[in-house]
Formats: structure tokens, sequence, C-alpha cells
């Protein structure tokens, strides 16, 4: 990594950002229309019962929400800019809080669900590719087929009626957090993370057969064959590194997806992650956390995406930074 | 696909090997002593772990409207009398009071032996406080005070509530939900009641994280018997049948996450299944602003028109029970009714007697309550003969409220919940000038009843103005009330002292765990 870090490298990686702040104000000005459009007014429903059109008027003043659109957005993004995205309609928290209590959870569900993917995407597409036209691939394709056509959701209740209704042998729904040990946060994040990993898996499963397929039919992999290499170590050296490129790309995508929109596998397994925050959120029209979930949502995109093209440099040192 | 079962296969060995090494045992333990699948310890080993179906909006009693927010207070606020498993109101904070023979002062004689959580103790300034907040601030429950002139503390253990007339439901008034709790101005003042409330209940708040669970600590200075379980862990699980799971599995030890589906299997288990009868009510409304719905024989007519067995057996399979006024059969307040039944040739004559020969009816359903949506299936069902078009506009709540508000309907569906007193279930949904009279009802008769009723103070003279209300409520078919559904919960074998209440309200304060 530190040989990557040369000055035409900071120069990408500051045209980067400066590229994402524009991004970042586009997706604000995006979802702040598009929470106007949506029917339903938020102070007549933060009142509930206990509306009044006196309360209606003061809090609609005290919310900010009497102003003309433009400087609402403005102040809106004034604040945004310091770390604060307002306070909740709907629990008077501020937003800010609400979402970070809320992102180690859905970390956990991400980066182990991705984990799953990817271990079986590369075992599974890998296979299928190197035994090309064979029934085995043919299964391996009928299953990624079969795995992308499942919603996640389903494969959850799945695995809830499998590992826990049946065997009992994992808790079917709640988060510990790491710190709390690797033992009970694995029994707790497994189960969803695994119903995530398995439709994430069918995904790269297909990608990573079409890249090593690829890959094998490179003159340099023959070249390597005919020199009498080990067929595994041409399978680990040279194949498996080149197509680690499009496999970065779309795991990079599920990764980011993951992350932002898990929202039934969320409220299947009472899970405390971002997806059920927003789920929540749109049923009140609780517009603050809406937008702030949206941008943070927006903003660990951008960065995955970020990190993605640094990581193609390191995979392979012939891409520049530039 | 066997590479896929192989993974899934290795990786729960992992997980099995990891548990292992933790130290703690194995797996879920099927015995429910509140360990769970890895053998990890629950904050307080013997902690009651119950479900709940979803996250509390906030903690403030005098805020939030919220029932999941209310299951959470239930046992960490007091009032000053609540209501006992019969629903009479019995002394909680109060422990004895007196009706001036005016019927216009209330005064209480408080318990002197009460402690707030943070250890301050309890006096009669502290319900000053409340309830002069709720009126001040026009707080959710700020309309059950709309009779009381004045509450003052003529000393530290004794309130006086003046009225302006009678009000032989004050009782109700002030103890009929949590919503109504006394609570410290302290925790008030430092903003912290909407997240951390501190109360004098039989568990006090320790902890909260968001969308994931809220626990509560016994409260050894309890005024009543202290709590015999350390601690009640609340989770928000509103997946039914994943309760379900968890709940068999011993991880959760009580839950009313349970989908009605899931009851006759349910029922065969080891499980505690209970299916009480509530005080909870649905109905339907037509507009009565809206043509020919403000011919009374129209509305009468639908009310034949629908088959409420059908009704009752797709939304509640079987576990509620039909009703035709508001108030249920195990209540005191109840009235005998059984005017209406599914007669398509009444309906019929009605119809025609009002001049109707056909048109739409705007059903306003909810995504929110799928039961809107199931039951307006089978009204465009029963209704089709008599050329009427029942469209039904599906929307979330939160539209759902501001169209009902705003008289966007011909038709809806919804509940009323928890009412106790029978001006609960009639005068703010009946009288001309009610706040939920959305449908348009005005009958003067009714209106007269229904406000002598909120004054008379002899029982039984009370209870025919209700009575006779009722009646004329329904044969105005001003609601056509469908059925009470039931409270289901269940529960571990081992926990036992539980007792299923008709208000809804969940009280852990006398439970034990065992095993």
């Amino acid at each position: 990594m530190g040989a990557v870090l040369t000055s035409p490298t900071l120069r990408f990686l500051l045209r980067r950002l400066a590229q994402s702040a524009v991004v970042l104000f586009g997706v604000m000005v995006v979802v702040f229309s598009l929470v106007q459009l949506v029917p339903g007014d938020p102070v007549r429903i933060a009142l509930g019962t206990r509306y009044t059109p006196e309360a209606y008027a003061v809090l609609r003043e005290a919310s900010g929400l009497d102003r003309p659109l433009l400087l609402q957005f403005v102040n809106y993004l004034g604040s945004a800019v310091t770390g604060d995205l307002g306070v909740s309609f709907r629990s008077g928290q501020p937003v800010t809080a609400l979402l970070t209590d809320r992102l180690p959870a859905t970390f956990s569900l991400a980066f182990t669900g991705i984990l799953i993917g990817l271990v079986i995407a590369v075992v599974a597409g890998t296979w299928a590719a190197l035994h090309e036209g064979r029934v085995s691939d043919m299964i391996v394709r009928v299953g990624s087929q079969f795995g992308v056509s499942i919603p996640d959701f389903w494969m959850g209740l799945l695995l809830i009626m499998i590992f826990s209704a049946t065997f009992g042998l994992l808790p079917s729904s709640g988060y510990v957090p790491l710190s709390q040990g690797l033992g009970p946060w694995l029994s707790h994040v497994i189960l969803p993370a695994t119903a995530v990993g398995l439709v994430a898996g069918a995904i790269m499963t297909r990608y990573i057969r079409a890249a090593v397929l690829e890959v094998a039919s490179m003159p340099y992999v023959r070249t390597a064959k005919s020199k009498g290499i080990a067929p595994r170590v041409v399978i680990a050296r040279h194949i498996g590194r080149n197509a680690l490129i499009p496999v970065l790309t779309i795991a990079g995508i599920q990764f980011a997806t993951i992350l932002g929109g898990v929202i039934v596998v969320e409220v299947v397994f009472a899970w405390p992650g971002l997806g059920s925050l927003v789920y929540n959120a749109v049923g009140v029209r609780d517009y603050p956390v809406i937008q702030g979930a949206v941008l943070l949502i927006a903003v660990i995109f951008l960065a995955v995406n970020l990190l993605v093209d640094l990581l193609y440099a390191v995979v392979d040192p012939r891409i520049r930074l530039s | 696909m066997r590479t896929t079962r192989t993974a899934i296969a290795a990786m729960a060995a992992g997980v099995l090997a990891l548990s292992a090494c933790s130290g703690g045992g194995d797996a879920v333990d099927l015995d429910g002593d509140g360990s769970t699948a890895d053998g990890q310890v629950e904050p307080s080993s013997d902690a009651l772990v119950a479900a709940i179906a979803g996250e509390p909006d906030q903690l403030d009693p005098h805020v939030t409207s919220a029932y999941f927010s209310f299951q959470v207070l239930e046992n960490v606020f007091d009032t000053l009398v609540e209501p006992d498993d019969s629903l009479e109101m019995q002394p909680a904070l109060a422990e004895s009071w007196e009706i001036s023979d005016d019927q216009l002062t209330w005064t209480f004689d408080l318990r002197d032996d009460v402690t707030f959580h943070d250890g301050s103790a309890f006096t009669a300034d502290d319900v000053v406080y409340s309830y002069t907040r709720i009126i001040d601030e026009e707080l959710t429950p700020s309309w059950r005070f709309a009779a009381i002139e004045s509450v003052t503390a003529p000393d530290d253990s004794t309130v006086e509530i003046t009225v302006a007339q009678p009000t032989p439901n004050l009782l109700a008034l002030i103890g009929g939900y949590k919503g109504m709790a006394i609570v410290s101005e302290d925790n008030v003042t430092s903003g912290d009641i909407v997240s951390a409330p501190v109360g004098t209940g039989p568990f006090s708040f320790a902890d909260y994280v968001s969308g994931d669970h809220i626990t509560l600590t016994a409260n050894p200075d309890y005024w009543g018997d202290a709590p015999s379980v350390p601690g009640v862990e609340f989770r928000f699980i509103s997946e039914g049948s994943t309760a379900i799971t968890a709940l068999e599995n011993g991880e959760i030890d009580w839950t009313d996450s349970v989908p009605v589906q899931q009851v006759e299997a349910l029922s065969g288990g080891d499980s505690e299944l209970a299916i009480e009868p509530s005080t909870d009510y649905w109905y339907l409304a037509l507009n009565q602003n809206n043509a020919p719905w403000d011919d009374v024989r129209a509305r009468q007519a639908v009310a034949y028109a629908i088959d409420r067995e059908a009704i009752l057996q797709a939304t509640t399979y079987g576990t509620g029970v039909l009703n035709q006024l508001a108030i249920p059969e195990q209540s005191a307040w109840f009235t005998e009714y059984d005017e209406y039944s599914y007669d398509p040739e009444r309906a019929q004559e009605l119809f025609d007697e009002a001049g109707f020969t056909g048109g739409t009816i705007d059903f306003l359903a909810t995504s929110e309550y799928s039961e809107t949506e199931l039951t307006a299936q089978i009204l465009a069902d029963n209704l089709e003969p008599y050329g009427i078009d029942v469209e039904i506009r599906t929307v979330d709540f939160a539209t759902w409220l501001a169209e009902q508000g705003e008289g966007n309907f011909d038709m809806f569906m919804l509940s009323w919940l928890g009412n106790l007193d029978p001006d609960d279930f009639y005068y703010a949904q009946h009288h001309s000038e009610g706040g939920f009279n959305f449908q348009g009802y005005s009958n003067p008769d009714v209106d007269a009843l229904l406000e002598a009723g909120r004054t008379e103070t002899d029982a039984d003279a009370r209870r025919d103005l209700y009575a006779e209300a009722a009646t004329m409520i329904a044969d105005d078919a001003s609601y056509i009330y469908l059925y009470n559904p039931a409270v289901i919960q269940a529960w571990s074998p081992e926990l036992s002292g539980y007792t299923v209440r008709s208000d809804g309200a969940i009280r852990f304060r006398s439970v034990e765990l065992t095993g």
C-alpha cells in the first residue's frame, strides 16, 4: 500500500472527494425535494391525537416548516455540513445519534454477509468456470439463478425455521455487539448474514464465473500452462489475481447495497440496523431521519466505491490512479 | 446447490465450535433459563425477556400515544388509582379517597412510603406538578381533565381535585391508563424523561438500545410487593413468526407478537397461550355527510348486508367475538343488543326505501392494519349484489389519519383500544361535538344522554343512560360494530403469576420465573 500513496494517488483522492461532494449535494437536493412531495403532513402526524390548530401552528413554526423551501434547504445544508442532521420528529433524539447507534449492527450484518457471499461465489464461480459446460457447471448456474430469484427475507424465514425452530441451534433474532465476545456476536449475526450472503453470493457467482472464464482464455494463461506450471498454481496466481478486478467491483456494489438496504431482512430478524430505522421512519413521515439515513447511505456508497478504486491499484499495478 | 448446503453446514459447525470456545455451553438453551444460544448470560441471569411487537416512539407517558410505549411504561410508572384484573379501580399511589357531598371535591390520601427511582420522596406536589403539566401544556391526555377546575396539595400527603360538575368517572379518567402517570419534575426539566424515565413503579428504567431492547431493573423499594424477577428486558420483534420461534427456543419468556394464523399451531406446543376477549373493538363508519349515507336506512341496509362471521374469521381466525355494540359482554357496562344479522332481503328493502339504486363506495383502508384490507374485500363481495362498487383505497397510516380528519372517505374501518368507562366508548365518537366523530353523526337525543351520563353519580341510573344511548347509536348505525378482537399472548411454562388483562396492559410486577 505504501508504494501506492504517491502524489498522483493524492491528487486522485482529492479529485474523487471533490466529485463525491458534488454527488452528495445532488443527493441532498433530490431527497429534500422528494420528501416534500410525499403525501401526509409531518406536523399533523407528529401531533396525532394531540392535534389542535394552535398546537399545529406552534410545532410548524418550531420545526421550521413554515419557512420558504429554499431557506429550509439552505439551513439544512448548513447544519448537515457540521454533522447536525436535525432532530427526529418522532422521538426528539438527534438524527446523528440515531444513525450512529445503528451503524455497528448494520456493519456487522453487511460485513459478515458479504464475506459469506464472497466465499460462496469464489468457490462456486471458479469451480463452474473451470468445469465449463459440464454437469457441475450447470448445477452451479441453476443454483445461482435460484439464489438470485429468492427474496432475501424468505431465505431468512427459511433459515429461522431450520436452524432456530427445528434444530434450536441458533437464536432467531436480536443483535449482540462484538464487544460482548466473538461467540455471542457471531451466533446472532450468522443467520441474517447468511440470508443476505446467499443472495449476494448467488449474484456474484455469475460474475466470478464469467471473469474466470475470460481470464482462463488469455494467452498468458495458455503460456503458463504450456510451461508446465501446476494447474493449482495457474488458477491461484494467474487466473485468480487477474479475475479479482471485476470481483472487487461487484463485491463493492453488493457490500454497499447490503449496508443501505436489507430492510426486510432486518425486520425479520429484529435487527437494529439502518434498514429498520428507515422502515419505521418512512411509516411515520419522520423527515429528518429519512433524510439523514439516505444521506448516510449515499456517503457509504461513495466511500465503498472509492475504496474499491484504490484497491484496483493494489491488486493490479498496471492500473494507474489518474 | 450442494456447495451452498455444505457452506451452511460448515458455518453452523463453525459457530458451534466458536460458542464452545467462548466457554458458554451449547446452542440455544431450551430450558429457557434466560441464557441464550451461546451460553451468553443475560444482563441479569434470571431477568424476564419479553418480546413486544414494536419500538416505543419515546418514553414520556404524558406525550406518547403509542401502545408500545405504554407496554413498557406500565411497569415503570404509577397512577393515583389503577384498574385491577376485572378493571375495577383500586388504590395505587392514593391509599384512599373521599368525595364531598356536593360531588365536586375529591380528596385523595397518598401513601407516605413511596420514593421515585432516583431516591427522591414522592409527595402531593408531584401529583399537582404532573396534572398541571398535562393541563397547561395540553399534552396527550389533557382531554381527560376537561371537567377539572383545580388540583391542589393542602399538605404533603393530600391532593384535592375540584371538578366543575359531578364526574362519576373521575377514577377511570385518572387511573385508566399510564398516560396519567405521576412523573418527577427533575426528570421532566432535564429532558431525560423522553429516553430515561424516572417513575415510582415496580421496575426502574436501566438501558435503552435503539431498535433492539429496553431493560428495566426491579425496584427493591417498591411500595407494593417488590418484584421477584430481577428485571425485565423488552425486545422489539415485529415479525410474529420470529417471536414465536424465539419463545419456543427459550430466547424469550413472553410475547404478544403472535400472528392469529399461528394460534392453532401454538396451542399444541409447550408454550402457554392465552386468548382473552379484549375491550378493544373494530367498527365500520359511513360518512354521513355524503349521500346516500346521510339516510339512516342506507346505513342500516349496509349493517344487514355484511357477513360479520366471514369478516371475523378472515381477520381473527375466529379468535375474536362478534359484537353489535362497543362494550363487550364481560364488562359491567354491557348492554344486550342483537338487531343486526346477515339478512340480504332486509338490506334490499332498506336500500329500496332509501331510494338507492347503486353507486360506488370509496373505502379508506390502510396497509398498517391488514384487517381493513381484508374486510374491504369481503364487503366488496357482500355489497356487489346491490349495485355497489366498493373501491378500496389503501394508504399508509399517516395518510389514512389525514384523510380521515379531512373527511375524504365514504367508509372506513378502524378500532378503539383500551377504553374503560362508557364515556370513553361513546362521547368522543358519537356526540355531535365529539372530537372523533369523523363520520358526522348528529342526534340531539344521543347528545343529551351522553351529557347526562357524564355527570350522573347514581351507578344504576348511569348504566341506564348509556344503555339507551348505545342502543340509539347502533339503531342509527353511526358505527357499524363488528367484533372485539382477542388479547393473544404466549409465554414459557416457566413463567408463573402472570395474568392476561382485557385492557391489554402488561404487568410483570408479580411474575416468577422458575426452571
